[in-house]
């Protein structure tokens, strides 16, 4: 009999655990709203009843769209820099002697803080949000891309070098593809920090986004708007995250101990 | 012990091959030292002298530490010698080229790219077309008997054929000289002597010249023209000892021929001596 169950289990849908998971925690939060009735605390349902408000607002999208756009400027620029900094450092002890005291100083500054000052340069527009997103991602970008160059096989270097390849060539051809899996920790991270640095700037410089609606929301007491906001939010981070994930396992699938034959060699 | 057994052997110390013009591979005065984590120098190589003929099959035998990878390093151009000279048909050695060809005991195979990337990714690199550098690495991916596998990634591929894609990649490309670090160090008994076999046929069908760094004695004897004997601290070249077995070579033949016999019998002892009494 018990057998019988637990096979029932295991034929349950990959979706099904995370979904009974959510439905849970929802189930949580409106007992406690109504029970506890802490002030500013929407139940679950309300909430959800304010979603379709923002989803169908033609403004609300716009700004959310923009928040986005700016997150991938901000992403898109530290990725330029951040990857051949980091693989550079990884490969030469000058680069990183001369690169690491200033990482060091600038690991522990909250990157919001900076907010206010980059503002003072760049003014409230997209400029200065974009800056400190640039400033909030590039660092574990940096330290990842450094970290798989250093890990790089020394011989796999060799082998290319005695096929006549140079060293500039090396960094981009063997280097960057050697420590890719690497990298891509660094950059799911810095999805993540994207995400927080893009809620925080529009907070600070409140003009346009998502945070922007969030704060507004919040000062006029509109906690329903204020959660269902933060649920769209939760909601584009877990999506990233999931387009990130595929991305990845597509991008370094030959480091996962199974043959791939479906991918062509390139 | 039989007369046969405990005589000395004809070719020891013998010199190359004769043959008109410089060595394919000069090795003069070669020395290594390394800085040690106490300020101190540890001196790895102490002058190597070793030229090998075009077409020679070279081994350097010696136990664990002697400094047999790092000459090859050295030969290869891709560590720079402390003192000496290395050349290649006469040309002085200031780094790494496709003239000589590196095959690593830790097969360094890109692990980004499949069987056939790899193979073909030194004939891209000579500046082949994709479709002629794949049609001539799939040639060799079936000389070395990995037909079907090309789309497959190293990390799917077992220790063996792991070194065979390494071999045919580095075959690609068309290096004159072979520089084989160990290559069949990490592998069993049965898949060993496989592989030895079929470099052997590869060998005896164009000729390259080979450095072949091993600790197998057997395998020294069974594969080469001449062996060099190293001891440990310092690295030093003990002995060259001619391997004057005919060829081609059938392992079931030799392991019964006394002259194989011999020869893996003397080179044993001479690899066992302690260093102290070694020279
Ligand atoms: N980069 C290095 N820095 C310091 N010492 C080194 C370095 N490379 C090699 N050595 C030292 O030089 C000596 C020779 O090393 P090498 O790797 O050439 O030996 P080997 O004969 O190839 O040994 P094995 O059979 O174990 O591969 C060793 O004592 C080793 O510790
Ligand atoms: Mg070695």
């Amino acid at each position: 009999m018990s057998r019988a169950a637990s096979r029932t289990g295991a034929a349950l849908r990959p979706g099904l655990p995370p979904f009974l998971a959510c439905l849970a925690l929802l189930l949580a939060w409106q007992i406690a709203a109504r029970f506890l009735a802490v002030g500013g605390v929407p139940d679950a349902l309300s909430t959800f009843r304010e979603l379709p408000a923002i989803i169908g607002d033609r403004e609300a999208l716009g700004e959310i769209a923009a928040s986005l756009r700016r997150m991938g400027a901000g992403f898109g620029l530290a990725l330029l820099f951040s990857v051949p900094l980091g693989l550079l450092m990884g490969r030469s002890r000058l680069v990183s002697a001369l690169v690491n005291p200033l990482l060091m100083v600038g690991y522990p500054v909250p990157k919001a803080a900076l907010m206010p000052l980059i503002m003072l340069w760049l003014g409230v527009g997209d400029a200065a949000k974009i800056l400190v997103i640039v400033l909030g991602v590039s660092l574990p970008i940096i330290y990842h891309s450094r970290q798989g160059a250093r890990a790089v096989e020394e011989k796999l270097l060799w082998s290319a070098a005695a096929m006549g390849m140079s060293g500039p060539a090396r960094l981009a051809r063997i280097v960057l593809p050697a420590a890719l899996p690497e990298i891509l920790v660094g950059c799911r991270t810095g999805i993540v920090l994207a995400l927080i640095t893009m809620i925080t700037s529009e907070m600070i410089a409140r003009q346009t986004g998502a945070g922007n609606i969030l704060f507004n929301a919040l000062d006029m007491a509109q906690y329903e708007t204020v959660y269902a906001m933060i649920l769209v939010v939760s909601a584009l981070g877990i999506a990233l995250d999931v387009l990130f994930e595929r991305l990845r396992s597509g991008l370094t699938g030959w480091a996962e101990p199974i043959p791939s034959p479906a991918i062509a060699p390139a | 012990m039989s007369e046969a057994l405990s005589a000395p052997l004809a070719g020891r110390g013998a010199p190359a091959v004769p043959h008109p013009g410089p060595p394919m591979i000069g090795m003069a005065g070669v020395t290594k030292t390394f800085k040690r984590r106490d300020g101190g120098t540890h001196l790895a190589l102490d002058t190597i002298d070793l030229d090998v003929a075009p077409g020679e099959f070279v081994s350097i035998l010696g136990p664990s530490g002697c400094g047999k990878s790092t000459l090859l390093y050295i030969v290869g151009g891709f560590v720079a010698p402390s003192g000496g000279k290395v050349t290649v048909s006469g040309d002085p050695v200031t780094g790494p080229g496709p003239d000589r060809g590196p095959v690593f005991q830790e097969f360094a195979l890109f692990p980004w790219k499949t069987v056939l990337g790899n193979v073909a990714y030194g004939l891209r690199e000579g500046g082949l077309s994709r479709r002629d550098a794949e049609a001539r690495a799939g040639e060799l991916i079936e000389r070395v008997g990995l037909k079907g596998y090309e789309r497959f990634y190293p990390q799917a591929l077992s220790g063996g054929m792991k070194q065979r894609v390494a071999i045919a990649r580095t075959l690609a490309y068309g290096p004159k000289i072979l520089l084989m670090d160990e290559p069949f160090g990490a592998l069993d008994a049965h898949t060993r002597i496989k592989l030895q076999n079929q470099l052997l046929e590869l060998w005896e069908r164009d000729r390259k010249t080979v450095l072949f760094v091993t600790h197998a004695v057997d395998e020294a004897v069974f594969l080469s023209d001449r062996v060099a004997v190293m001891s440990r601290q310092p690295g030093r070249i003990k002995e060259v000892v001619a391997i004057d077995l005919p060829r081609p070579r059938h392992r079931d033949e030799l392991l019964l021929d006394r002259r194989y016999q011999r020869h893996v019998i003397d080179l044993e002892r001479m690899i066992e001596d302690p260093p102290d009494l070694a020279s």
